[in-house]
């Protein structure tokens, strides 16, 4: 009983214990390197206890934290079941990879912010497992609230660029809002039923408002339609970052939590709908997006989105192990597309697809990398996206008249187009610039991290079995028609990709590089910030300017008018200040007889 | 002559040294306006003192009174017009408006 | 009846001179008229039996203060002989002032009925003076004496010539507000 809670608090307080040590110890932290491998030693740390409670029983440890008298509202502990601990294994080892990775990739910092970037890495790790171990859900939402704050951290880690701390801010007051839904959602629980725990039974009409309001939350963390805006321009954080928090761990924070709070969610069946809905939307609307963009991060970032619309679709048609599985293995592969994608930016220096070209001869190991994470989110049967995005077509097949497949089916095909035309720009061809055609492999720090994911998203697939075993259901694999024509549509993309020419994908794809030119959502909501909240202030301003300031300085001038009327009596004379001294007496007297 | 009476004539002697108070220019002649009005409430110490409201107690209060006043008086006196002297060797003058500065 | 005779003379010859001390041009002369009110106050204390006051009005006030006055304004006015001209102001103001004080002292005294009921008490002579004053208040008795020392010494600091030291001001120029009330 004892070995399952130290091992989730190894996981959870070694992280804790670096992150607070180089807050206090800024000595240490501005000399980098030590930073560095405290960060990586705690992070081992915490994926060698992750990886040890994949082998023990569930467990469970509150303390009070909360109290009114006798009562205890709130408790904070460790919580170690199925779930906690596949994603706990995730989030430890992509997180292991990218700081391993990080150590090349951020080479060239100076040593302080070599150390600043490890630290958050590793308050980052804390607040992350903070979440994922949480035993209720306002211990959840404390860690969800501090991944917000390391990831506004580390996409304004250049916060010198104008455009990164923009990003920054943007992030996090997009997610903030959205954070309002989980905020209104825990207090709706708690009156409704006095505890934030997962695992309540709710009257209907509660269980859809409170799952509403935390989908919100969701739709916010995981970048769903319409509060996606932010991720995309998160990609201005240091590549591994993106790799980290806006790929694998923290974004899927959202799909985490609704598979966490699966009880709750399983009482609001419309909840469900608009999550299928939602996901559905977001995933083929992302994967447009993802087309016509010519910024390698910007692809992955918007296929992230997409493919987090899948896990949001799954869950929305109820299959938690589907939602939950897609969420793992696009964790790794993603992470690695991302790693890869941040390799190739370090030797080529640019983020444009333009600039590359010809990269598969002068980095075979990013390409062999590259190749298998996209191949993998092409859903290629073999590769570990597969079987997760089968899961997935399966979970949505029939529900709402098959819609939501056909649209998940088109989505997959768009998915390995735009992974393919990558693959084509980037690695095959002739090099566009002179950095692509004299690029070569990083170091070992940055390869090593790229053959371990690689190597996941290659087999994770064949590890479904045991992985619904461990949420306790049953997985049988077994290839029919929806995996067929999955399979189909990634391959066709991929056929596409490599045989059309570039020009004819932009005739193609013409019409979403207009809506992405002008990247609609974003301007619908500066229209409707410019058009509600700029004029309601300054209404407000107007207000405060005029009606309340006017108020003030007409209390002022009428005060100074007065002194400036009363002055007159002031005269020096004495003869003035006894007639005074009559008339106020004489009052007096008269008043006392004559009243 | 009863108690009205000289209470009646002493807010006369009274007001009339008010009136000098608020018309003269010299503050010596203030000062003489203001000796008025004192002896004009020394007046009226001792009428009450001579007739006495019958609630009132005690040994002579009137005249005790009016003796006190009178050496205040004097004393005030001395010290206003030592301040005259002075304000005659500020100025050269003794008129009122001239120690104004209490205006600004 | 001879008494209300004496009284009414008495108080006319009072109010008349005060009349004179606020109103003569001379302030010398109004220095002196100041005198003859304070004689016939002194006169009506002796009606009231305090005639003990009366004495120590007269040589208090008339012999000292008056006197005192008199030399205040001779010393602070440059004069022609004995002609030292008195400033007054005009205007309605000193008038309505003092009528209406006058009329408020006056209606609460007319209007205040114990007054009439008033009655005399046995006379107080010197002696009860002396043995109040010495006895039952002789610490009130030496305040004032003290307090007379003090505005003595007071006077003489305030009063004397400095010759060297502060410089005399300039007389500037006569204000505007002087004339205009």
């Amino acid at each position: 009983m004892m070995r399952p809670i130290l091992l989730a608090l190894t996981a959870l307080l070694a992280p804790a214990l670096v992150a607070l040590s180089l807050a206090v110890a800024p000595s240490v932290r501005r000399r980098g390197a030590p930073a560095a491998a405290l960060t990586i030693l705690a992070s081992l740390a915490s994926f060698g206890a992750a990886v040890a409670l994949l082998f023990e029983h569930s467990a469970r440890l509150t303390v009070p934290w909360l109290r009114t008298g006798a009562r205890v509202i709130a408790e904070v502990g460790v919580n170690v079941d199925g779930v906690s601990t596949s994603m706990l294994v995730v989030v430890t080892f992509v997180a292991l990879c990218v700081q391993v990775f990080s150590l090349g990739y951020m080479h060239d910092e100076s040593p302080p912010a070599f150390g600043r970037y490890f630290a958050y890495h590793a308050l980052f790790l804390f607040s992350m497992n903070l979440l994922v171990l949480a035993p209720n859900l306002l211990q959840l939402f404390a860690g969800w609230e501090l991944v917000g704050v390391t990831s506004y951290l580390l996409i304004g880690f250049y916060y010198k660029k104008p455009s990164a701390a923009h990003a920054a801010v943007k992030a996090f007051w997009v997610t903030k809002f959205a954070d309002m839904g989980f905020l209104f959602g825990l207090l709706t629980l708690f009156v409704a039923t006095g505890s934030f725990s997962f695992n309540v039974a709710l009257t209907p009409p509660v269980a859809v408002a409170v799952t509403l309001l935390f989908f919100l939350a969701v739709v916010g963390k995981s970048a769903q339609f319409p509060l996606h805006v932010w991720l995309p321009d998160a990609m201005e954080g240091p590549t591994p970052v993106s790799a980290l928090l806006h790929a694998a761990t923290m974004v899927a924070a959202g799909v985490f939590l609704v598979v966490r709070a699966d009880p709750l969610f399983a009482q609001a069946e419309s909840t469900r709908t608009v999550m299928l809905v939602v996901g559905v939307g977001t995933a083929l609307f992302a994967a447009l997006l993802a087309l016509v963009q010519t910024d390698i991060k910007k692809v992955l970032a918007y296929s992230t989105c997409s493919q987090l619309g899948y896990m949001i679709a799954a869950l929305g048609a109820g299959s938690m192990l589907g939602g939950f599985f897609h969420l793992t293995t696009h964790a790794f592969f993603k992470a690695l597309l991302f790693l890869a994608a941040g390799s190739i930016i370090h030797a080529v220096g640019s983020n444009e697809l333009s600039k590359m070209g010809g990269l598969a001869r002068r980095m075979p190991v990013t390409f062999a990398a590259f190749t298998i994470g996209a191949l993998s989110l092409a859903a290629v049967p073999g590769f570990s996206g597969f079987f997760s995005k089968d899961l997935v077509l399966e979970a949505v097949a029939g529900k709402l008249g098959s819609i939501p497949l056909a649209l998940l089916v088109a989505t997959a095909f768009l998915t390995a187009f735009y992974m393919g035309r990558v693959l084509v720009v980037a690695f095959l061809g002739a090099p566009s610039s002179d950095e692509a055609a004299h690029a070569h492999e990083a170091g070992w720090s940055m390869k090593l991290p790229l053959l371990a994911l690689a190597a996941l998203s290659l087999v994770a697939g064949f590890f479904a079995a045991p992985f619904a075993k461990l949420h306790g259901q049953a997985y049988h694999f077994h290839f029919g028609g929806v995996a067929a024509v999955g399979t189909a549509a990634g391959l066709l993309g991929l056929v596409l990709a490599y045989t059309l020419s570039s020009a004819r994908i932009a005739r193609a794809t013409r019409a979403v590089s207009e809506l992405a030119r002008g990247s609609a959502v974003d301007r619908f909501y500066e229209y409707s910030f410019r058009r509600v909240t700029l004029v309601l202030s300054d209404s407000l301003a107007w207000v405060d300017r005029y009606v309340v300031d006017g108020m003030i300085n007409l209390l002022g001038y009428r005060t100074i008018d007065a002194g400036r009327g009363m002055r007159p009596l002031q005269t020096g004379m004495a003869p003035d200040y006894v007639l005074a001294v009559v008339v106020g007496a004489a009052s007096l007297a008269a008043w006392t007889v004559l009243r | 002559m009863t108690l009205s009476h000289c209470l009646i004539l002493a807010s006369a002697l009274f007001a009339i040294g008010v009136y000098g108070v608020l018309t003269r220019k010299q503050v010596i002649a203030i000062l003489i306006s203001v000796e008025l009005m004192a002896n004009a409430a020394n007046l009226v110490f001792i009428a009450f003192g001579r007739y006495r409201v019958p609630s009132a107690v005690g040994a002579a209060p009137g005249q005790l009174f009016a003796l006190f006043s009178l050496a205040l008086t004097v004393a005030e006196v001395a010290v206003g017009l030592a301040l005259v002297i002075l304000l005659y060797r500020s100025y050269g003058d003794t008129r009122v408006g001239l120690a104004s500065e209490l205006k600004s | 009846m001879s008494a209300s005779i004496g009284f009414g003379f008495v108080a006319a010859c009072a109010v008349l001179s005060a009349l004179f001390v606020v109103r003569v041009k001379n302030l010398v002369h109004a220095a002196l008229w100041l005198g003859v009110t304070l004689i016939a106050t002194a006169g009506l204390y002796a009606m009231l039996d305090a005639s003990f006051l009366a004495g120590v009005q007269v040589l208090l006030y008339v012999g000292g203060v008056s006197v005192l006055m008199i030399f205040g304004v001779m010393i602070t006015r440059k004069h022609d002989g004995l002609v030292v001209e008195a400033e007054s102001t005009s205007g309605p103001r000193g008038v309505f002032a003092a009528v209406g004080l006058f009329a408020v002292l006056a209606t609460s005294i007319v209007m205040t009925p114990e007054l009439d009921g008033a009655v005399a008490v046995e006379t107080v002579t010197a002696r009860h003076l002396g043995r109040s004053l010495l006895v039952d208040h002789v610490l009130a008795f030496e305040v004032v004496s003290l307090l007379l020392l003090i505005a003595i010494i007071g006077a003489v600091v305030l009063a004397r010539r400095r010759d060297h030291g502060v410089e005399r001001k300039e007389l500037p120029a006569p204000r505007r507000e002087e004339v205009s009330s």
